[in-house]
């Protein structure tokens, strides 16, 4: 199922482009929406959410045209960037005020918002005004607000910003929790190994324009102008690294304590080569066979440039 | 050594000398406020009755006719309250001077940086004081400039001699006043809407409340409590215009005093680089 | 939650949202400026009753000996209707949706589900009930400061009538700032210059456009005599051609429906870009 499509989907800011004719089916699950600085991913966020009208192409969300439809929110969770609050107001009665326009009662609105508050261990601090909070209270209470109504799909933008480690890993740990519930979740960061650590579906954005989506590791494959860089560790590096370089595929090796680093131009025909070299023992034990760029930082550095 | 070092280096040349930050604040905020058209245009037609002045001037030093426009005390007393809209409207210009900060949490910045609150407060009053001083103090003394320069002798500036500090008093007073209470509202808000809208309420609302009680009580002591009222009576009195006063000028001034130091006040509870919130 | 709620209707989401923004209007360091404003007629109308009652000076305005209906009367006019009433409208009107885009609490709020006119009519709901808590308690009791118990019976239905005007110019004026608020970029200059600007030199001009003034409507209502201080109120006294106190009714309650419901409209269509 998908949860965001668009078709040719333009934003632009009087001369300025914010988004360039962007055609995405996003799919359920958890899926991470990466890019640089001033790349579109904020207006594609506003675009999804409602806050901004589409300047050309569509957007649908949820199978439904999100631009004035405000009954779709019943289904949607969204926490913003921004940290921005009714500071004088405790956080309990911000979600629980904030519940309440879903047309919950009070009683219930106040069950919601209290059940959402200890999703995000913030139950102790519920009854502080929001101004005492430090940043990463209040980036939870933002958080809360977002899912007290149980939607469908969340969209987050930023999520983690100003939490500490610990409750970094914890609400990632909680997020994969709620999509493995039925939960989709759309979140844009920057940081690229905590959107790793969350799923390896991705959107990658750069100058307003898709650059990639899909699976990390399949747009890794694709990415052909950058060869692959696999880490061989054994003793007999010298011995394997002449048997691989005979092999067309090889760009390039260089040699490192323990092991050797092969370039390669076709990394399947080069794996199945290094494990029949392992199975035939005759280089002697090959102990660890990793792939230092067959991940998100690679990908966002090969294709963003930076 | 032939390869040099590429590493994080501390800034070994010349610094300013402690106590000029204030006017890199400043600088800031003038070139801010330079920055949108629309302060120019209200700064160019600042100018535009001292222009009309300036014509006045010259024909009544070069035609007969024209007499009846001879230079006066008047002509600058009436110049500077000619300019009272424009520097109303500069002086709330300036609401967002330090909301803007506080909505954007840059205190704790600026106030971690070796600024004193002093040289950020002075920096903060520098561009409202400039201004309002660019449009009164400046162009009035460049129509006693013009009105020499027209009628080719010192004559008048001998007679009047009063008249420079007359202006300098008036002009001061007005811009002090003006800076310090708005950079002071400014101080108490996040948002400079809100600073603009309670400086222009309490500017009209104090002169009706003052008319209202002088007219129930048939006192014009409650002038007091209206600072466009008391500057009126230290204009009035400086420029030497003639009749019965509301106040005295030692009271209107020592009003205009208490009014900047409830400012300075307010301003030296506020500027902090924390905030408790309770 | 097994069942979802079905989304709130255009007057539940104004309802609920008028619920949320009461407390922070009525508690906000705004409602200081409310009580200061609305604190000084007071003052005065104890001024008035203490010079009153030493009997060592009688109430003058303007050198004539006046009783405490006639000062009342006045500072309807002066303080209530020139000045606080339209000053209220613009500051809270304009602020309505501004107050939210400046603090950057919009979002929250539009992406819920429930109509964006909802909100402009339930946050316009909190700034009505917001000043009327405030405006009117303070014209009751400069009343009964300046007004003599024996007087009281006389003069109630004029009283009433003043509370009732005032709550209309309240409401008027209100909802065309949030119209303002809602529609332009820099709604506090155009709010500003409409009162003090407009209202004042169309109410003085003879013809027709005083009515393109909410002030024509509201101050054809006023029982008592308007006090002429100054050039400007003696000729908007001469100009004077009140319509029947129905037809401003319905022209205010026009108003108040027209202004709301273009306020809708612009809210529902227009984007609002936070700063980040």
């Amino acid at each position: 199922m998908t949860i965001v499509t668009s078709e040719h989907l333009s934003k632009w800011y009087g001369q300025v482009s914010g988004l360039n004719d962007v055609s995405v089916s996003v799919p359920s699950g958890i899926t991470g929406l990466l890019g640089p600085n001033g790349a579109g991913k904020s207006t594609f966020m506003k675009l999804i959410t409602g806050q901004l009208r589409p300047s050309k192409g569509q957007v649908r969300v949820l199978g439904e045209p999100i631009w004035d439809n405000p009954a779709l929110f019943q289904r949607i969770g969204f926490c913003p960037e921004q940290d921005a609050f009714y500071d004088r107001m405790t956080g309990r009665e911000w979600v629980s005020a904030l519940a309440g326009l879903h047309g919950f009662d009070e009683r219930t609105a106040a069950d919601a918002a209290a059940r959402a508050i200890a999703a995000v261990e913030l139950t102790e601090a519920a009854d502080r005004k929001i101004g005492s909070y430090s940043k990463g209270m209040r980036q939870r209470i933002k958080l809360a607000q977002a899912i007290a109504h149980e939607p469908e799909l969340l969209i987050l933008d930023e999520p983690l910003s100003g939490m500490d480690p610990l409750m970094r890993r914890r609400t990632v740990k909680q997020i994969k929790e709620w999509a493995r519930n039925g939960t989709s979740v759309l979140v844009s960061s920057h940081i690229l190994h905590e959107i790793e650590s969350m799923t390896s579906n991705i959107l990658l954005i750069n100058n307003g324009r898709i650059v990639a989506e899909g699976d990390v590791h399949q747009i890794r494959d694709l990415i052909d102008e950058h060869p692959h860089t696999v880490s061989i560790r054994t003793v007999q590096a010298h011995a394997v690294a002449r048997e691989l370089l005979a092999d067309e595929g090889v760009v390039s090796v260089r040699f490192d304590p323990g092991g050797l680093v092969v370039e390669t131009a076709r990394p399947d025909a080069f794996y199945a080569r290094v494990t029949d070299l392992a199975a035939s023992g005759r280089f002697g034990p090959i102990d660890e066979i990793t792939s230092p760029d067959d991940n998100l930082q690679a990908v966002f550095r090969y294709l963003v440039k930076q | 050594m032939p390869i040099h070092d590429q590493g994080y280096r501390r800034y070994a040349g010349r610094r300013r000398p402690t106590g000029t930050a204030w006017w890199v604040i400043a600088r800031q905020q003038i070139r801010t406020v330079l920055s949108q058209k629309r302060y120019l245009i209200l700064l160019l037609l600042a100018w535009v009755p001292f222009v009309g002045r300036v014509v006045q001037i010259y024909l009544a030093a070069n035609f007969q006719q024209a007499s009846f426009l001879a230079t006066s005390a008047q002509l600058f007393r009436g110049f500077l309250d000619q300019q009272g809209l424009f520097v109303f409207l500069l002086i709330v210009g300036a609401s967002g001077a330090i909301a803007d900060d506080r909505r954007a949490n840059a205190l704790q910045v600026y106030l971690s940086k070796p600024l004193t609150r002093v040289e950020y407060i002075a920096g903060k009053l520098f561009a409202p004081l400039a201004f309002v001083l660019g449009v009164t103090l400046l162009p009035a003394l460049l129509l006693l400039v013009v009105h020499v320069a027209f009628s080719g002798s010192l004559t008048f500036v001998v007679q009047n001699l009063y008249l420079l500090p007359a202006i300098v008093l008036y002009s001061v007073v007005l811009a002090l006043v003006g800076a310090f209470t708005m950079v002071a509202l400014s101080s108490l808000s996040k948002s400079r809407r809100f600073t603009a809208l309670t400086f222009t309420g309490l500017f009209f609302f104090t002169t009706a409340m003052y008319q209202a009680l002088q007219r129930i009580t048939g006192s014009r002591l409650w002038a007091l409590i209206s600072p466009r009222d008391m500057l009126s009576v230290i204009g009035d009195a400086a420029f030497r215009v003639p009749g019965a006063r509301a106040l005295p000028l030692w009271a209107a001034l020592l009003g205009m005093t208490v009014i900047i130091a409830l400012s300075i006040l307010v301003l030296e509870r506020r500027i902090r680089g924390v905030e408790v919130v309770k | 939650m097994s069942t979802r709620p079905v989304p709130p209707s255009f007057a539940a989401g104004a309802v609920r949202v008028f619920g949320l923004s009461l407390g922070e209007m009525l508690w906000s360091r705004r409602t200081v400026f409310l009580l200061l404003i609305t604190g000084a007629p007071v003052f005065l109308a104890l001024v008035a009753r203490i010079v009153q009652g030493s009997g060592v000076v009688p109430l003058r305005v303007n050198g004539a000996a006046v009783d405490g209906g006639s000062i009342f009367g006045m500072m309807i006019w002066v303080f209530f209707l020139r000045f606080i009433v339209p000053v209220l409208g613009v500051f809270y009107g304009t602020a309505l949706i501004a107050d939210e885009v400046e603090d950057r609490t919009l979002t929250y709020l539009f992406t819920r589900p429930i109509r964006r006119g909802a909100v402009l009519v339930g946050k316009y709901l909190a700034y009505i009930v917001s000043t009327t808590l405030v405006v009117l308690p303070s014209v009751v009791l400069v009343y009964f400061l300046l007004v003599p118990l024996g007087q009281v019976a006389r003069t109630f239905v004029a009283f009433a009538a003043d509370l009732g005007l005032l709550a209309l110019g309240l409401a008027a004026y209100g909802a065309l700032f949030a119209l303002v608020g809602a529609a332009l970029k820099r709604p506090l200059v155009s709010g500003l210059v409409f009162v003090f600007g407009w209202e004042q030199v169309a109410l003085l001009v003879p013809g027709y456009l005083k009515r393109f003034t909410v002030a024509h409507y509201v101050q054809a209502l006023v029982p008592h005599a308007m006090p002429s201080e100054g050039v400007a109120s003696l000729l908007q006294s001469v100009l004077r051609d009140n319509p029947p106190a129905l037809v401003c009714i319905l022209v205010l309650a026009a108003v108040v429906g027209a202004a709301l419901w273009l306020g809708v409209k612009a809210v529902e269509s227009r984007e609002y870009v936070l700063d980040q």
